[in-house]
Formats: structure tokens, sequence, C-alpha cells
């Protein structure tokens, strides 16, 4: 029998809301030998990329930062894939080309539109099929998330495979509906639990009823989440920073969808992440293995502007005058 | 769960983390009193930490006191005292002077 080979590089699309944790999961698989071979390509909506200095393990890691790769960035990701198929088609067959593509995208990124970008792009299409869409969903926040974001239930209309993550934190009753919530919402896709990129048993959600969802596209538009990078110069020490974005985060916890960064402080570079309110502990980042020297956070959110954000970080850590009372 | 393919991790609370000698620690909890000095007044209440019982004393001007272990726990007291949340995009302290 002839059977065909697919002699097109396999591209698998890593989505999943903002803080989901894509690159948790990504991390662990590296670790654990899977996508060894693989070209690791990481998209940041924001100009200052962060999750490239966790995903030391890939063979091959490439950058796309500062536009989401489903819109913005979209010719980025273009120029990038077609450079990557390009080497692929001038390597000889008898040697190792690169077989498998991994493309982490922003938490803002629409996997289908990339799909589309792929798809519609001439070259890139004769080189390259999706070969599966993963969608990492969290099981601590993705139940509001789906109620308030339209781009949270593309995300996870779209997957192949859905991985829900955290679900050691999340109560077991409300992790059963989100269960049974992502199954109504795509039968289609396997479902699997992990922590901290490992996997875990799937709860039992028979029986359990999905969550009822709202119809958006009725509801008054909340404005896009836009990254806003805030350097920590010398004036804003640990401390102040620390009292501005736990209060933040108090106040505003439900429109500050997340916050990712690199602060140089006495115990050395830490990597600082949050969802909404939940923020993670510190990885202290070691000395002197290139990454991110940043000394700047990206806070992804909306219901203020930039300069609203950087006036109360300076009120905050800096020499200002005591406030107004009252009000 | 796997520990092994990420990088060491802060312990306590993470706005704890930016210190790790005894000195650097109580260098950040003074400059961490100063700073919601510079911020709780205007809500009429006070913090105090003087670096020699664990945690920062919250009181409001009728004189009642509490004691919280970290900057979470201070800002739900001070939501509970005052009736809403300490914002920080209020505009008391995003308005240019």
């Amino acid at each position: 029998m002839n059977q065909r080979v697919e002699g097109r590089a396999r591209l698998t699309v890593l989505g999943g809301f903002l803080g989901s944790g894509k690159t948790t999961w990504l991390r662990h698989q590296l670790h654990t030998g899977r996508f060894a071979e693989s070209c690791v390509i990481v998209n940041e909506a924001a100009e200052t990329p962060v999750d490239d200095a966790l995903l030391g393990q890939a063979s091959q890691l490439r950058v796309l930062a500062g536009g989401c790769a489903c819109c913005a960035g979209r010719t980025a990701l273009v120029a990038l894939l077609r450079e990557l198929v390009d080497v692929r088609s001038r390597t000889r067959s008898s040697s190792r080309r690169l077989q498998q593509i991994v493309l982490e995208t922003s938490g803002l990124a629409d996997p289908a539109a990339i799909v589309e970008v792929i798809r519609s792009d001439p070259v890139l299409v004769r080189h390259i099929v999706v070969n599966e869409i993963i969608v990492v969903v969290d099981a601590l926040h993705a139940l509001g998330q789906l109620q308030r974001e339209p781009l949270g239930r593309k995300q996870i209309e779209i997957a192949d495979q859905l991985i829900v993550t955290k679900v050691d934190t999340a109560e077991p009753a409300s992790l059963r509906v989100l269960l049974a919530t992502l199954a109504s919402m795509n039968p289609g896709a396997t479902l699997a639990a992990a922590v901290r990129g490992s996997a875990e048993p799937l709860a039992d959600f028979q029986g359990t009823a999905p969550l009822p969802l709202c119809d958006l596209g009725t509801a008054p538009s909340r404005g896009p989440i836009t990254p806003i990078r805030l350097c920590i110069d010398e004036t804003a020490d640990w401390p102040g920073f620390t009292v501005w974005l736990s209060a933040l985060l108090h106040a505003r916890g439900d429109d500050i969808v997340r916050v990712k960064g690199v602060v140089r402080t006495p115990a050395g570079r830490l990597l600082l992440q949050s969802v909404h309110r939940i923020v993670q502990s510190p990885e202290i980042l070691p000395e002197g293995n290139g990454g991110p020297d940043l000394n700047a956070v990206v806070v992804l959110g909306r219901g203020y502007t930039p300069d609203q954000l950087r006036r109360s970080l300076r009120y905050f850590t800096g020499d200002s005058p005591s406030p107004r009372a009252g009000g | 769960m796997c520990s092994a393919c990420g990088f060491p991790a802060a312990p306590g609370h993470w706005t704890d983390a930016g210190a790790d000698t005894p000195h650097d620690r109580l260098r950040g909890r003074f400059r961490r009193a100063q700073v919601l000095q510079r911020v709780l007044p205007a809500y009429g209440l006070t913090a105090f930490d003087g670096g020699e019982v664990p945690g920062i004393q919250v009181a409001n001007l009728a004189g009642s006191q509490t004691i919280v272990s970290d900057l979470e726990a201070l800002w739900r007291v001070a939501e509970t005292l005052i009736g809403g949340p300490v914002d920080p995009l209020d505009p008391r302290f995003t308005d240019e002077r």
C-alpha cells in the first residue's frame, strides 16, 4: 500500500488566556523531553519579553515580542516562520531537519486567527501543517473569564486539547463545573489536568451541570486589555513597589489580569508574576545566564491610562508630598 | 507536581522576597511602614512597624488597632475599616500637582 508521508513541519499552537500557565506547562514538557527537537517560538503582546527566560531547555528558541501574532504581530510571525521553513528546505532530507515547531501564543491571541495566518500564506501552507492546538485553562480563574471575556471562549472552542492547570488550588466543586463547561463548549477536545506542568488525574465531573454562559455579543464592551510597561527605577525600591502593587491588585484585581516582569532586589533578580489577585512566589533568576535584566514589569489590564499607572507608582515610591485628605 | 524544572522560589509572602539578609529584611520593613504612612493617613488610618514584633500595626482614628501579617491582609483590614478599598488609581494619587 502506498502510504503518503507528511513532509511538512508540524506546528503545535499553545494558547490560553493571560496567566493560564502556558509557559509553566511548556517548561515542564521541555524538561521531560517532549518537544526536544522542536523550535519553540514565544509570542508576547508586550514589548518586554519575560517568558523566554523560563524556556532555557528549548533546543531552539525564538521570541516575537511587541505584538500579538494573531493581529499586530502577524507580519513578524509570517516572516519568522518563512525563515524557519526556508532553512529547513535547504537542509538535506538525509540530515536532521526541523520537524516540529511549538508556538506559544500571547494570552491575548485567538489561536484560530493564527491558524488562518498560516493557511492563507502561500508559502507556509506548503511547508507547515498545524498538528494540534493545545489550550491551557486556568482552574482558578477560567469560570470568571468565560463569563466576561469573549476571547477566553474563542480560545477554548478552537482547541484540540484542553489542559486545565492549577487544579490543586481550585475548589473541587467549581473545578467540576469548569470541566463540565469545557466539555459542553468543546465536546471534541480531549481534557487533561496539570499542576505546574505535571499531569494530574482528571476529576470526575459526570452529572455536573455546566455553567450557563450568557451572550457576550450584547454586553457593553469593557475595552481592550492592553500591556503597559513600568520601569522600576532606583527610586522605586522593592518595599515601596510591593506596597503599591499589593494595593493595586487588591483594589483592581478584576481589571488587572496579569502582571509579569523581572525586578532587581538585594535578594537577586526576581521574576514576578500575578494573575488577577493571585501573586506567585517570585522565582529567583540566576545571575549571568543571560535572560532579561529588565527592572520593569508589564501590567496587562484595562480601566486606566498608562499615565495614571505611572503617576500612581511614582506617588507611592517617590518623594512627592502627602496625599490630600478626604475623598 | 514537578519542582525540578523551575528556578527556586523565594520563601514566605511574595512581598518579603526582596530581602535575604536580616539587615535587608529589617530595612525593608521600615521602608514599607514609611510608604504606608504616606498613603494611609489620607484615609484616617495609621500603620506602624517597629521591627521588634512580626507584623504591621494598623489603627484608625478611633483607636482601634489590628496587627496584620502581610500587605494583603493589611489592604483587607483597611477596606473593612474605611468601607472601601485603598485604590492607588484614586485621583489623589494620580493627579499632577
